[in-house]
């Protein structure tokens, strides 16, 4: 194994210094691409190092994972090399390109609508006969295609020898063999997608063969017929045999002369669609449509299938022929082992509680010290400075306060309390992501998941849900099974997330824990925080049921679940794309809806009609509601307020309470957010806005139960493109809540008065 | 502070009225609906169908079939095919009602857009198959010409629909799938399902839980009065004869027997045992068998069952190369013939 990775480094080496070598053409263009000589769409199957080749060759970061799925946006970057510009489309990755679901859709239509000068497929050179089928696929469809064969240290590390010449031979393209992660093989990759651009090198391409022979003899009739009609095609037989598929896109495309665009003299072109309007021309189409149609009705079976098998048996014939084991078997497999291991009865559960316990703790003791420190930067130093400089410049009071009181002050809350958690837990669930550890985490709770009619990688999503809730949403797009998809994004909210542990936590400590001696208070309190989550996660399982036995028994289900090979994680570039793509992320759009927030307290607490403020005018009007929940107008007015974010609804309390009852000594003035020296003095603050240990355990459930944060119901119409979904999962928890607390709070009333 | 109890007592009332008002099965909603599928269209349509279907089975049409079929009184049938007959959509022929050719042209429509609606239930939702039949039972009178032409372009000029019923073009002639009953099969001959009845909705319930589909050959194996036993693709089931009713077969008298044989699932298999894949079982369809095939899984691969799931069911199989977990039940529907080792490529 050793030597085998020796002699690629060696080829790298010896590369550098071929005058071949074009490394030094090449520059990296990012999303810089105002103009471009040529389009090179990158296809591929799912989890096949696809996104790694995107930033490799354009320099952006998009976040890569080990995972199936991670591209469901198309992704556009560019790059230029030997004075070309090219402009690379990044395509989701898909097992096929028959347009059975929407990715398929993209994939295939941008392929043959698109107008790429060259399509690079990706391909794990470890599964290579599985990922030849979409590579057989693509070669159907247009000419001007290289075979990207990447991972291919991996497969010298499972002990496979490649031989990509013979490949490239039967495949009739260019096949390069590369390992993204760490650029080797790049440089050839740019010249051969150059040389195929610039019609240096002419494909060949290699065309299915294993068709049973009826079906064999249809496709040659009608490919006869569409080559006569429309001699320019490159991909005639592809069009017969969709033909025959009876795909309807494809008919219409004909019709229209959309397929005109492929002509194989155009190459890097851009002509404009040419209408079949001669009427010879369309007549002929129109003659073959009818005889695909009639040609249908006599084949007698499934095109489809039948199709789908004629692919795998040559793939896996080239593949055959393109591979061989090495003589010298690895000994010992350790992807097998650590398999073995993770999925095991005894030691499959027992380990991934300890890691994701450790994990857990890692966040919530690590966070600690960091959110002190930011506190201590954004609210003790930096908030009086700004004060005094709005001072100085001569600031009316209104505009200070609702500028630095309001809004600056409410975004520094949230960024301190929510900074640190994510930088901590989304790095470390990154690295365990990139690992492939999770697609086994998946696969063994699926089980369970399935008893509630979803999916195994809902566990994950759940996961992410419990750092951040927007982010879990972002992460339900693993989830390639329409119906579960939307099961876990609805219920996403039942999963705590960093911005609500901190009210859980303070609460059960001051309410709960407090009724107990010392020694047991701590136990206790965080036991009632372990069972509230637990709580939450019975409400995942029985909202899922529901879900899937009612609003989404329509949806399509198709369980599939990849499980990849593993990798050892990158681990400072996990650390560098976890922090852009999910840290940073999740907190500028945190940041964006905290800031009309803060202006909103700030709002409300001065503003006043008549002698009383907006605030103590909604809380008399939002107090009867409160009640009937067990809790109270102040606290129903917070939740309101802080539906951007969930860590400020404490802290709204405490300003609130003492805007209302005038306590003293404490707070910060009007609308202004505060935090309370110390526990002993929260609790008698709390119990003069009249908090008992009903409204405690009211809020708490509360706080688990109502509807997600604005930045997650913003991410659920952005995932899911659907305002009724987005309602659904806005309001069904909202509705669900306010039906619990409604039975706790009267249930509890009746037992006190009875008792 | 509100009385709790009152407030209980209240919420308890507002939850009842909602359940009254929105309960799946007798929820005011529910039985609008209902009611509305009792209009006098939607009569007419169902009877349009019952007519049409009944002509070209050449099992001509009463009063008293139609009553039983659409589930109304015979009075109440009496006044509709008046007014069908005022409509020129029947006429009466030797006491019989007959279909004109407009009445046989609606019908018509009105079939094609059920079987289309079914195809469609069937390859691009999650519904069960059970529910097929009652969708399409309602869709079929809200779909207009235009909106049955779209969807048979959608969909691809589908040909059957799920139960093996031809879907009728546009305009011309309604075909029967041509089967015949499966009890008629005598013991060891073979056959073919082409065809299996939807209704009435218990009998297909179970037939659906036999996992039976049109496209699998069959074999009588044993035949009495009370029950048939008989091999299709690979699994041997045991029918009552008013089940095995509604199964409609082609004869195959000369079908290769050696392909006659009891198979295992994928899902028999344990960690480290290969199998090689006979076919994909015809229960299997939409988008579910097509991923199934976009993964491999297809005819004469072989496959080895690598890792089970420490939480049980789900189990993970190196499929050319790649490993990938499918459910208990998904496994069940691929048949496979066990290699030993010494067998493996």
């Amino acid at each position: 194994m050793m030597k085998a990775d020796g002699n690629l480094l060696a080829t790298e080496a010896s590369c550098k210094s071929c005058p071949l070598y074009h490394a030094a053409h090449m520059k990296k263009l990012g999303v810089d691409m105002e103009d471009w000589d040529y389009v090179v769409a990158l296809a591929g199957n799912p989890n096949t190092g696809k996104s790694t080749v995107f930033n490799a060759l354009t320099g952006l970061h998009q976040h890569t994972g080990n995972w199936p799925g991670k591209t469901i946006a198309r992704a556009e970057g560019g790059y230029a090399y030997a004075n070309k510009r090219y402009k690379v489309v990044d395509l989701p990755g898909t097992y096929s390109l028959l347009a059975a679901s929407v990715d398929e859709e993209i994939a295939r239509d941008f392929v043959l609508f698109g107008q790429p000068t060259v399509t690079v497929v990706v391909v794990d050179a470890t599964r290579l006969q599985h990922n030849l089928n979409l590579v057989l696929q693509v070669l159907e469809i247009t000419d001007r295609v290289v075979v990207c064969l990447n991972l291919i240290d991996e497969a010298i590390r499972h002990g496979l020898r490649m031989d990509h010449r013979r490949l490239a031979r039967d495949l009739g393209v260019p096949v390069v063999p590369t390992v993204a992660r760490s650029g080797v093989g790049l440089a050839e990759l740019s010249r051969a997608i150059h040389e195929v651009a610039t019609g240096k090198i002419i494909c060949h391409p290699y065309r299915v063969q294993s068709e049973p022979p009826e079906l064999k003899q249809a496709i040659k009739t009608l490919t006869e017929k569409i080559e006569k009609a429309l001699p320019d095609l490159p991909n005639a037989r592809w069009i017969a045999l969709r033909l025959l598929d009876g795909d309807e896109r494809i008919a219409t495309a004909l019709r229209k002369g959309e397929l005109g665009d492929l002509r194989r003299s155009t190459v890097g072109e851009t002509d404009s669609p040419r209408p079949a309007d001669e009427p010879t021309e369309k007549a002929l189409v129109e003659e073959i449509l009818a005889s695909a149609q009639s040609r249908r009705s006599t084949i007698g079976y499934n095109v489809h299938e039948r199709y789908v098998e004629a692919i795998y048996t040559d793939a896996a014939r080239l593949a055959d022929r393109a591979v061989t084991l090495a003589d010298e078997k690895p000994r010992f497999d350790v992807d097998r082992a650590i398999d073995r291991l993770v999925t095991s009865r005894i030691w499959g559960f027992p380990l991934m509680i300890g890691l994701f316990a450790f994990i857990f703790w890692l966040t919530i003791s690590g966070a600690n010290i960091p959110s002190a420190w930011l506190s201590a930067l954004f609210i003790d130093t930096i908030c009086p400075m700004l004060r005094e400089g709005a001072a100085a410049v001569g600031l009316p009071w209104w505009l200070r306060g609702l500028l630095i009181d309001g809004m600056y002050l409410t975004v520094a809350w949230v960024v301190s309390v929510m900074l640190p958690p994510m930088a901590i837990f989304f790095p470390l669930f990154t690295l365990l992501e990139d690992f492939g550890y999770l697609p086994r985490v998946a696969f063994n709770l699926d089980n369970i998941f399935k008893k509630a009619g979803a999916h195994g990688k809902q566990a994950l999503s759940m996961m992410m849900c419990f750092g951040c809730n927007a982010a879990g949403i972002i992460a339900t797009r693993i989830i390639d099974s329409p119906r579960e998809r939307l099961i876990a994004i609805i219920t996403n909210n039942f999963a705590l997330c960093n911005g609500r542990w901190p009210t859980q936590i303070i609460l059960a400590t001051l309410f709960i824990g407090g009724l107990f001696p010392s020694p047991l208070a701590g136990l206790i309190s965080s036991a009632v925080v372990v069972g509230v989550t637990i709580l939450g996660v019975l409400l995942t399982f029985a909202v899922s049921w529901f879900l899937s036995r009612t609003l989404l028994k329509g949806e399509v289900s198709t369980f599939s679940l990849e499980l990849p090979p593993y990798r050892p994680p990158r681990f400072w570039q996990t650390i560098y794309t976890s922090m852009i793509d999910r840290t940073i992320f999740v907190l500028w759009r945190a940041v964006v809806f905290a800031l009309p927030a803060g202006a909103v307290i700030w709002l409300v607490a001065n503003v006043h009609i008549g002698n009383v403020s907006l605030a103590q005018y909604l809380i008399g009007f939002l107090d009867p509601f409160g009640i009937l929940l067990g809790m109270n107008g102040i606290i129903i007015l917070a939740f309101i307020i802080a539906i951007p974010a969930n860590e400020i609804v404490i802290p709204t309390v405490l300003m609130l309470i003492v805007l209302v009852t005038g306590a003293g000594d404490v707070g910060a003035g009007a609308g202004v957010l505060f935090e309370p020296e110390s526990e002993s003095t929260l609790k008698p603050l709390l119990a003069s806005g009249g908090w008992t240990l009903l409204t405690a355990i009211s809020v708490m459930i509360f706080s688990l139960v109502h509807n997600p944060c604005s930045t997650t119901i913003y991410t659920i119409y952005k995932e899911t493109g659907s305002v009724k979904w987005t309602a659904i999962a806005s309001l069904l928890p909202l509705v669900l809540g306010i039906v619990l607390t409604f039975f706790v709070a009267q249930l509890w009333r009746l037992l006190a008065e009875l008792g | 502070m509100p009385d709790p109890l009152a407030s209980l007592t209240l919420a308890l009332a507002i939850i009842l009225f909602l359940t009254v008002i929105f309960w799946p099965t007798f929820g005011l909603i529910n039985q609008w609906k209902r009611h509305q599928r009792t209009s006098i269209r939607v009569l007419t349509e169902d009877a349009l169908k019952h007519l049409y279907k009944a002509e070209v089975e050449g099992r001509g049409a009463t009063l008293q079939s139609i009553a039983g079929t659409l589930q109304i009184g015979i009075e109440r049938t009496t006044s509709l095919l008046a007014y069908m007959q005022r409509g020129g959509l029947v006429t009466w022929e030797e006491g019989r009602p007959q279909l004109t050719s407009v009445g046989r042209h609606y019908a018509l429509h009105i079939i094609r857009a059920h079987r289309l609606w079914e195809y469609q239930l069937a390859d691009q939702t999650g519904y069960g198959k059970t529910e097929w039949h009652a969708l399409a039972e309602h869709r079929e009178h809200e779909l207009t010409r235009d909106d049955v032409s779209e969807l048979s372009v959608k969909l691809g000029h589908p040909r059957y629909d799920p139960h093996g019923d031809p879907i009728p073009p546009a305009s011309g002639h309604l075909q029967t799938h041509g089967g015949k009953p499966l009890m008629t099969l005598a013991v060891n001959q073979t056959g073919h399902i082409i065809h299996i009845e939807d209704e009435p909705e218990t009998v297909f319930a179970q037939l659906v839980a036999e996992e039976l589909s049109p496209g699998m050959d069959v074999r009588v194996l044993d035949k009495t009065r009370e029950r048939i036993v008989f091999w299709a693709d690979g699994d041997e089931h045991i029918l009552a004869p008013m089940l095995a009713a509604n199964i409609s077969v082609v004869p195959l008298p000369n079908a290769d027997r050696s392909k006659f044989f009891n198979t295992e699932h994928l899902s028999d298999l344990k960690p480290g045992e290969q199998a090689r894949i006979l076919r994909l079982s015809h229960f299997c369809h939409g988008a579910e068998r097509r991923r199934l095939l976009d993964l491999g899984l297809t005819k004469g691969t072989v496959v080895e069952a690598e890792l089970a799931s420490a939480g049980g069911d789900t189990m993970a199989y190196r499929i050319r190369g790649a490993l990938i977990a499918l459910r208990s039940e998904q496994a069940r529907l691929i048949h496979i013939t066990r290699l030993r080792a010494a067998d493996a490529p």
